[in-house]
């Protein structure tokens, strides 16, 4: 999953990144509004944390922009302004949830992946396949009740397809949801992970469609 | 045009235009007046001469006009005098005065005019003279006789002029006179209000504690509300004061745990945690006051229709419990108004709603309704409801709904602190069928039924 952590204040927007890198986000990171604006339109994020009072364009103002332009992707409004009356301008902006400062890194990650989740149509933080499960809260996977070991990165391309279960999911988008902006994209690198947990979860689970993408079977 | 800024200008220009007009009109009243009485003067005096001159002649026995006794007077007889008398019989010259020397009167014809008529004409120098001539029928003479009398002008036109100087001079000044009288009373009028500004400035400045001014009773009203102001703001400031002298004593000791706890060189975790947690709900604590206390003198004023406001809290709800497949509906009547401003309302009702969302296991009713000049917003789910027992412990402040429930809990406080500070208030119900309702009591603005 990617994320965009939209913060100026840059000890707090360390500490986001950091937390939400251990959930197994994949993490950008926007200073200022201008910036937040231009990478939200372009790149193709799962979730967005926004601070409101920014540099150069504030919060509200990028969020409406987003939103005129068609992007859907859910938006958390993290802010010290917890006035209802900011809630209300916020979450009718927009946003999809509304988290005030101070707050506990755990809710937030919750309130992120439940973001992703309700994107998806999910309800239950544990997404059912078959014999596969995979629980994207404690990010833990069980083949047949047996905990499988995957590294982060096999983790999250293993999420992503079971988000999208049944759907082709193309190289390229898979690149653009794993990867942070700034990250050098090589699509062998996929070939040899889907390789790896193909070998982890066994033939079958994982369907290769030439020239399309890859497709994780619903049963 | 623009009016200028000055008051004092104003009134001026003001009174400068009336007094102008005014003065002008009575000016050419008077004038006119005065004018026709010298004018009037004038020619009683022609009218007298021309009569002498038709007693000075008679018809001889031949019927021709002769002068019997020329009119007399020194002026007649001294050359171009300025005073001249002509009579013309039928045949012959006229006969003039003296005075005429070698010239003529330019008379009508005999014959023309039976009555007295005067004429302004060139005198036989030039200069400008007022003629009076007729024709009279002597006893005895077969045809009347035209007799005509002239007057120079010259002394009458001088002392015309000399009376328009004089008028003028006295018009103008009573006029100045008139409108500096209004500027020095405007002036004079204004100068309470200088005081005050002058006091005002001291007490800016500190030089001085209140206005404190005796003023005339205009200005008196002002002075009280200035000092009324003042010792608020003072006041205000005192509490203020206080407060931040609080809040830092309240907020540095907790710092000084944390810093102290994270310094040590075996950092102390929990320690540094709790105190966060214990900054976290100063701060929240200090600053729902704050919030409160700003408003207590800003609360009057504002009017707002809470249907309005519950319909964008929804809007808002919903979005915010999208997974929860909630449904939440505004209801009841839509004009109604209270005096409270959006965003308090705002605060009071995402509070409640949120809580309903909370507890609600599939629907949150919002209905508004007016009644005997107060408006109930009721705020209904079908969640698990609240023992009667236990309703009043939730109103008070720091007490949450449920704990297992998340949120900081002081929700409910502000909503009642803000409800009362309003003139309004917050209580509980049961929902038929099971349920909390939460109603919120706010004063309706009147006039603002629906029709």
């Amino acid at each position: 999953m990617r994320v965009l952590i939209v913060e100026d204040h840059a000890p707090l927007a360390a500490q986001l990144r950091d937390a939400l890198a251990e959930a197994g986000f994949v993490t950008d990171l926007a200073a200022d509004g201008e910036e937040a604006l231009f990478l939200g339109e372009t790149e193709p994020y799962d979730v967005v944390v926004l601070d409101l009072g920014l540099p150069r364009l504030d919060g509200l103002t990028v969020l409406k922009r987003w939103r005129s332009a068609g992007r859907a992707m859910p938006v958390l409004i993290l802010t010290a302004r917890d006035a209802w009356s900011e809630k209300v301008a916020g979450l009718n902006a927009g946003a999809d949830d509304y988290l005030a400062k101070p707050f506990v890194m755990p809710e937030l990650v919750a309130r992120l992946q439940a973001l992703v989740r309700r994107a998806h149509g999910l309800v239950s933080p544990e997404i059912a396949l078959g014999r596969l499960v995979v629980d994207t809260a404690a990010q833990r996977v069980l083949l047949g009740g047996v905990p499988v070991r995957l590294t982060g990165l096999e983790y999250r391309l293993l999420a992503y397809l079971a988000l999208h279960a049944g759907q082709v999911v193309s190289k390229t988008e898979l690149t653009e949801h794993l990867y942070a902006q700034d990250f050098d994209r090589d699509s062998n690198t996929l070939e040899v992970m889907v390789g790896r947990l193909r070998r982890k979860l066994g033939d079958g689970l994982i369907e290769t469609l030439r020239g399309q993408g890859y497709r994780l079977a619903t049963a | 045009m623009r009016w200028p800024r000055s008051l004092t200008l104003r009134l001026a220009l003001a009174a400068g235009f009336w007094v102008a007009a005014g003065l002008g009109a009575a000016a050419w009243f008077v004038t006119d007046v005065a004018l026709r009485q010298v004018e009037a003067a004038f020619d009683a005096r022609l009218a007298g001469l021309l009569d002498a001159a038709a007693a000075a002649v008679a018809a001889d026995a031949d019927g021709r006009v002769v002068v019997a006794r020329a009119p007399t007077g020194a002026d007649f007889e001294r050359p171009f005098s300025g005073a001249y008398w002509q009579v013309a019989g039928p045949g012959g010259a006229p006969a003039t005065s003296r005075s005429l020397w070698d010239q003529t009167l330019p008379t009508l014809p005999t014959g023309a005019t039976a009555e007295v008529l005067l004429r302004d004409i060139p005198g036989p120098r030039g200069e400008p003279v007022r003629l009076a001539e007729r024709d009279v029928v002597l006893p005895g003479a077969p045809e009347p006789a035209h007799l005509a009398v002239a007057l120079s002008r010259a002394a009458t036109l001088e002392e015309i002029g000399r009376l328009r100087t004089m008028l003028t001079a006295v018009f103008a000044l009573l006029g100045t006179g008139l409108v500096l009288g209004v500027v020095g009373t405007v002036i004079a009028g204004l100068a309470p209000l200088r005081r005050v500004r002058r006091a005002l400035a001291e007490v800016r400045d500190g030089r001085r504690e209140r206005l404190a001014i005796e003023a005339p009773a205009e200005i008196a009203p002002l002075v009280a509300e200035v000092d009324a102001l003042i010792a608020a703001n003072r006041t205000t400031v005192q509490r203020a004061r206080a407060h931040v002298g609080n809040l830092a004593h309240a907020l540095k000791t907790p710092i000084a745990v944390l810093r102290n706890a994270l310094d040590a060189t075996s950092p102390d975790v929990a320690l540094a945690r709790s105190e966060a947690a214990a900054l976290d709900r100063l701060v929240h604590h200090h600053l729902a006051r704050a919030r409160t206390a700003a408003l207590a003198g800003a609360a009057a004023g504002a009017s707002v229709a809470p249907y309005a406001i519950a319909e964008e809290v929804a809007a808002a709800l919903r979005r915010l419990f999208a997974g929860r497949g909630l449904a939440i509906t505004v209801g009841g009547d839509r004009a109604a108004r209270v005096r409270v401003d959006p965003q308090d309302l705002t605060e009071m009702l995402g509070n409640l709603m949120e809580n309903a969302c909370k507890m609600a296991r599939s629907r949150v009713d919002v209905s508004v309704a007016s009644a005997g000049g107060r408006v109930a917003i009721a705020i209904a789910d079908d969640g698990p409801g609240l023992p009667e027992a236990e309703r009043d412990a939730v109103l008070a402040r720091g007490v949450r709904l449920d704990e297992r429930m998340p949120g900081s809990g002081l929700g409910l406080g502000i909503t009642t602190d803000l409800a009362a500070l309003h003139g309004g208030g917050l209580e509980f119900g049961e929902r038929p069928g099971g349920g909390l309702v939460a109603i919120l009591r706010l004063p309706q603005v009147p006039g603002a039924e629906p029709v």
